[in-house]
């Protein structure tokens, strides 16, 4: 920046339009920036003071039965009540209206105002959008999900009881919840990027997940009563909670599922729960890569 | 070429086109856009250099396509097509480091403020955090938007949503702009302040500018060259100035209605000028002598006839209101589609 010889110090001038010459971001960084970004929207980071409420608020819901399982815990020293494989699934109806609720702000906004454009004419391209935004909504969810696991975990340590089998249980529970975090995501995120009515986005999802997991527990309840664990066990492929219960159970089997998954179909449960987001992952990119026109 | 007006502030005086880099800033070679049925744009072979361009044309021309294609936001049927040497097919990323964009449609979130939104949108061209917040203050600032960038987008009039989008397309310092209607909507007075703005980031920012308008009169004012679309193709494409030259021709204005113009136009015939009616005015041809060129032309020749239009409006005792000499207009281009200078693609 070269300053001109003339003009006192204190003559203010019009500098006119500034160009920048300085250093840029690769795309990698770039994408790094709208992960973080969509991971803090999803919590109402950087959106108005109103959108934090009901993340916040549904977080905390999600936290005080774990809360009060760690407060008993220390208290009586008993082991806690529900496995960490468990809590996600009786907690289900939550994380639900979390995924439901928040997948709208990363997926149908940029669509339903047009911002999706500005995106698409910067350097990332629309694969690499979609991809974000699914990951930042992953992340969201998975935040959400693994909370209170981690909340047990320590509560079970403080207790004093045994740090290894807790590691091992509270860890493939984890990796269990990394995937239902995944299926949540891919769902809400598909009906969020065609909806693009966030109304219509946030009650299509909690009807596909609460309602649909009602469907397959009636159908998986028919199928004990008549003794047809396949059917049970293919019902259960259905809904994303059912699914991860299955997957938790064949991890540790000390986890509930009402039919779970044997020998092949263990397979092809876990078949399933990762491509369910790898289709979701293409679908989105398309979605995107349309939006252009 | 370095953007000399940046380095010496203040100094606005000296008109500098934009150039940076080479004379062409994109090129197309037969350019062929389907979309099923429907040919958006025909084997189109078009050049864009420094400074303003215009892209002039109907609704459905084909310019917001070629824009997007430009951008690498379609993928052509078929034809090549380079922006700032680099080509659109391979090389998409790179281009869009280096352009800026404003759409023509709405495009803007209405919960977040212009200042948040822009210096997002810095950032995901790859500006750091920091560079980013400057250029995003710097380039509303030259927009126009002062206080209500702070507030939240929905609450905007159409004149300040057009001054963000305009923001956003230049707030990573692009080299290239493409502006598609930025005047859309648009009162008249804003209409004004919007092409101002055109005119400045294409001669005050060394910025190019490619600018679309099915408003032919807009572009007439702030580009220095006009490419003009029809149905996909290329109908025309030249310097602003050649399509706006002088026909020869005088217009003559007189008070009164057609009874006064026809009287005028008799007379002046009866004096040996050719003379027609014009609408409300009287088209004066230019003396009609072989080698008579409009650049040729004697100041006896001019004398003449001007002052037989004075005599002739005396001897009527109809007012004379105005004498102007007839120019092209952008809009001749297509009422005129026979004219011999058209490079017509077909």
């Amino acid at each position: 920046m070269s300053t001109p010889s003339g003009g006192g110090p204190s003559v203010i001038h019009d500098l006119g339009y500034r160009g920048y010459d300085g250093p840029r971001r690769s795309s990698f960084a770039i994408a790094r920036t709208l992960y973080v970004t969509g991971l803090l929207h999803a919590y109402g980071f950087k959106r108005s003071n109103r959108s934090k409420a009901l993340p916040f608020a549904l977080l905390g819901f999600n936290l005080v039965p774990a809360a009060v399982m760690v407060g008993v815990m220390a208290l009586t020293k008993m082991a806690p009540p529900l496995g960490y494989a468990d809590y996600s699934l009786t907690m289900q109806v939550l994380s639900s209206i979390f995924a439901a609720a928040q997948a709208p702000v990363l997926f149908s906004r940029d669509l339903r105002h047009g911002s999706i454009v500005l995106y698409l004419a910067r350097p990332l391209s629309a694969g690499m959008l979609a991809v974000t935004r699914w990951l930042s909504l992953a992340s969201a969810i998975a935040i959400f999900l693994l909370a209170p696991v981690l909340l047990l975990f320590i509560g079970s340590l403080l207790a004093g009881h045994d740090v290894a089998t807790h590691a091992q249980q509270a860890g493939k529970a984890a990796l269990a919840v990394l995937l239902l975090a995944a299926l949540l995501a891919s769902i809400t995120g598909v009906l969020s990027a065609w909806s693009t009515r966030r109304g219509f986005a946030v009650v299509g999802s909690i009807a596909v997940l609460v309602l649909g997991g009602g469907v397959v527990a009636i159908v998986q309840a028919l199928a004990i009563d008549a003794g047809s664990s396949l059917v049970g066990q293919l019902a259960g492929l259905a809904s994303p909670y059912t699914l991860y219960a299955g997957i938790a159970h064949a991890l540790d089997s000390a986890a509930q599922s009402m039919t779970p998954p044997t020998g092949l179909g263990v397979l092809g449960y876990v078949l399933v729960a990762l491509a369910v987001p790898i289709v979701s992952v293409l679908l989105l990119v398309m979605r995107f890569g349309k939006a252009a026109r | 070429m370095p953007r000399t007006l940046n380095d010496v502030p203040g100094d606005r005086t000296t008109y500098t086109p934009a150039v940076r880099d080479g004379d062409v800033v994109a090129r197309t070679n037969g350019l062929t856009m389907r979309f099923g049925p429907v040919t958006a744009l025909e084997d189109l072979d078009v050049t864009i250099g420094p400074g303003v361009t215009g892209l002039v044309g109907a609704n459905g021309a084909g310019k917001s396509t070629l824009i997007k294609i430009l951008l690498g936001l379609l993928r052509p049927t078929s034809g090549t097509a380079q922006v700032l040497g680099l080509d659109i097919a391979s090389q998409g990323e790179q281009i869009r480091r280096l352009v800026g964009y404003m759409p023509e449609h709405d495009c803007l979130p209405p919960d977040v403020s212009a200042s948040d939104f822009v210096v997002h949108l810095g950032t995901m061209s790859g500006l750091p955090p920091t560079v980013a917040r400057e250029r995003a203050a710097d380039v509303l600032r030259h927009v126009g938007l002062a206080e209500e960038r702070y507030r939240p987008m929905g609450g905007y009039s159409t004149g300040m949503k057009q001054r963000a989008k305009l923001a956003q397309a230049l707030v990573h310092d692009p080299r290239l702009v493409f502006l598609d209607e930025p005047t859309n909507g648009l009162d008249p007075a804003a209409r004004e302040d919007m092409l101002g703005l055109v005119r400045r980031i294409g001669h005050d920012f060394g910025i190019s500018v490619l600018v679309t308008s099915h408003l032919l009169g807009e572009l007439e004012r702030v580009s220095d060259h006009v490419v003009v679309l029809d149905g996909g193709r290329l109908l025309r494409s030249s310097a602003t100035g050649e399509f706006l030259e002088g026909t020869g021709d005088l217009l003559v204005e007189v008070l009164g209605g057609t009874p006064e113009r026809d009287t005028m136009v008799a007379e002046l015939t009866a004096n040996g000028l050719g003379a027609t009616a014009h609408g409300r005015l009287v088209r004066v041809a230019p003396l009609d002598r072989p080698d008579a060129q409009a650049d040729t032309r004697t100041d006896a020749d001019t004398r003449f006839v001007y002052d037989t239009i004075r005599d002739a409006a005396q001897r009527l005792g109809v007012g004379l209101v105005r004498l102007e000499p007839d120019r092209h207009r952008l809009q001749d281009v297509f009422a005129d589609p026979t004219d011999t200078t058209l490079t017509e693609a077909s």
